[in-house]
């Protein structure tokens, strides 16, 4: 139940926002500091000490597995 | 590791995608340096916890207009002490009997990864191999990306699988460990959405399914005044939502990074994660990013900090598993270079990290707090061409 709230309200965003920004009007968009990862490098190290340390996964992502951290 | 390579490399936004046609080669090195323990938390052991070194390597290359590879190399050494297992002091008091400071091991991890670029979409298949002394991992993978919309909405989704094996070093409490397998099986699946000119928004679920042995070869835990080893169920269900929001700011030439993280498991740890960054460029050419994270999570239901009587077949006094806050907080600087030197473009960066964690900090109340529980600093630096 609570799953078909969350994609019904995803859904309704989606349509929300469907009136599109078009090419040309993306120059702030494609900026580098609007990326999701500004550095690729540090977001990778930074989730694996996290995912080290932590009890939780990492998220938005698959995979999974790869140390036998201490 | 390799899941975090990867998903920085295929979640783009589809926007910010203009440098990725020339070749690229990234370094980074990280000093990961956690806090001594405590005095009055340690029973017996070193104080002098773990220090980490780590040399990242990654080179891109993209082949005739429409494929992509790529090679991530990790290379790391650890050294210093690790908790062992958590006892009653004479007042009741759990405190930390940790390992000799002796502990050191190596990590090296490859990555290989291949992307066919369609006009709308983009497909990845990645390979990946992880080795430390004691600890295999091999991983498959798959991802895809579908832009509509006229690139307003992009659909992305992937499975992946580890392949684990765990051969432990032999210690004076378990001379002959036995070597164990681990899997994981990950599917994720989310939609990144063009909100207006200036922000974007981006939601993915991500679930994974463990099974094997998922307890600490290392660990033990104190049942009724016996050491006992760390024993954890053979299968974990681990779900995860990750929000993550972009805006830019003109007038101020600035962007905030704003992402949160709602984490269940059916090991009942419960966690949320809130993560805030202000990108403020300067000229062009510099850029100043502070950031705080703020996580919290709830115990495993097989946790304790010791066992006053055996509670069954399951129990862990991981300080991983325990309830605990943690804030960090992070202050980075890049600068950027174009066609200088040597014709390429350039990136260096620096940052440094403070993570301290606590009962405390935790969202609901602690009763005991886990003496073991991890304090550190990060500094990282990273080079960056693209030629």
């Amino acid at each position: 139940m609570r799953w078909a709230w969350i994609l019904g309200l995803s859904a309704a965003f989606v349509a929300g926002c469907a009136t599109g920004v078009r090419p040309w009007e993306r120059d702030q968009l494609s900026r580098p500091e609007m990326a999701w990862e500004v550095d690729a490098l540090e977001a990778a190290h930074r989730s694996h000490i996290h995912f080290s340390k932590e009890g939780s996964l990492p998220g938005g992502e698959a995979g999974g597995g790869g140390c036998g951290c201490n | 590791m390799l899941a975090a390579l990867t998903a920085s490399a295929l979640l783009l936004p589809g926007l910010a995608r203009a440098q990725e046609e020339r070749w690229g080669v990234d370094y980074g090195f990280t000093l990961y340096s956690e806090d001594d323990l405590d005095s009055d938390k340690l029973q017996a052991g070193s104080p002098e916890r773990y220090e980490i070194e780590t040399h990242q390597l990654r080179m891109r290359a993209p082949l005739g207009g429409r494929i992509d590879v790529g090679l991530d190399l990790v290379h790391e050494t650890m050294s210093g002490a690790t908790p062992w297992f958590v006892e009653p002091d004479a007042n009741g008091e759990p405190v930390q009997v940790m390992t000799g400071a002796s502990v050191e091991d190596q990590r090296s991890d490859v990555l290989l990864r291949g992307t066919y670029l369609f006009d709308e979409s983009r497909t990845s298949l990645l390979g990946g191999y992880s080795k430390e002394d004691d600890y295999q991992a091999t991983n498959f993978g798959f991802s895809a990306e579908h832009d509509f919309n006229e690139k307003n909405t992009t659909f992305s989704w992937g499975a992946g699988l580890s392949l684990d094996e765990i051969d432990p070093t032999p210690t004076a409490t378990n001379l002959n460990p036995s070597q164990e397998d681990k899997r994981s099986l990950s599917i994720f699946a989310g939609i990144s959405q063009v909100i207006n000119r200036s922000s974007i928004v981006q939601s993915t679920f991500t679930y994974q399914n463990g099974s094997g042995f998922l307890s600490d070869p290392y660990k033990l835990v104190s049942v009724g005044g016996v050491n006992l080893p760390d024993s954890r169920p053979d299968s974990r269900n681990q779900f995860s939502w990750l929000t993550r929001y972009r805006r830019h700011f003109s007038s101020v030439n600035g962007a905030l990074h704003a992402d949160y993280r709602l984490y269940v498991d059916d090991w009942d740890v419960t966690s949320h994660t809130v993560e805030l960054a202000w990108y403020q460029m300067l000229w062009d050419a510099l850029a100043v990013i502070p950031s705080v994270r703020y996580y919290t999570q709830s115990q495993a239901e097989f946790y304790g900090p010791y066992f006053v009587t055996s509670p069954g077949g399951e129990f862990t006094s991981d300080y991983r598993l325990s309830p605990y806050g943690a804030l960090s907080w992070k202050l980075r600087a890049e600068t950027r270079l174009s066609d200088w030197p040597f014709r390429m473009a350039w990136k260096v960066g620096v940052s440094w990290e403070r993570y301290q964690s606590s009962g405390d900090l935790a969202i609901r109340d602690v009763e005991i707090e886990n003496p073991g529980l991890v304090s550190f600093n990060v500094l990282m630096f990273n080079l960056s061409a693209r030629f």
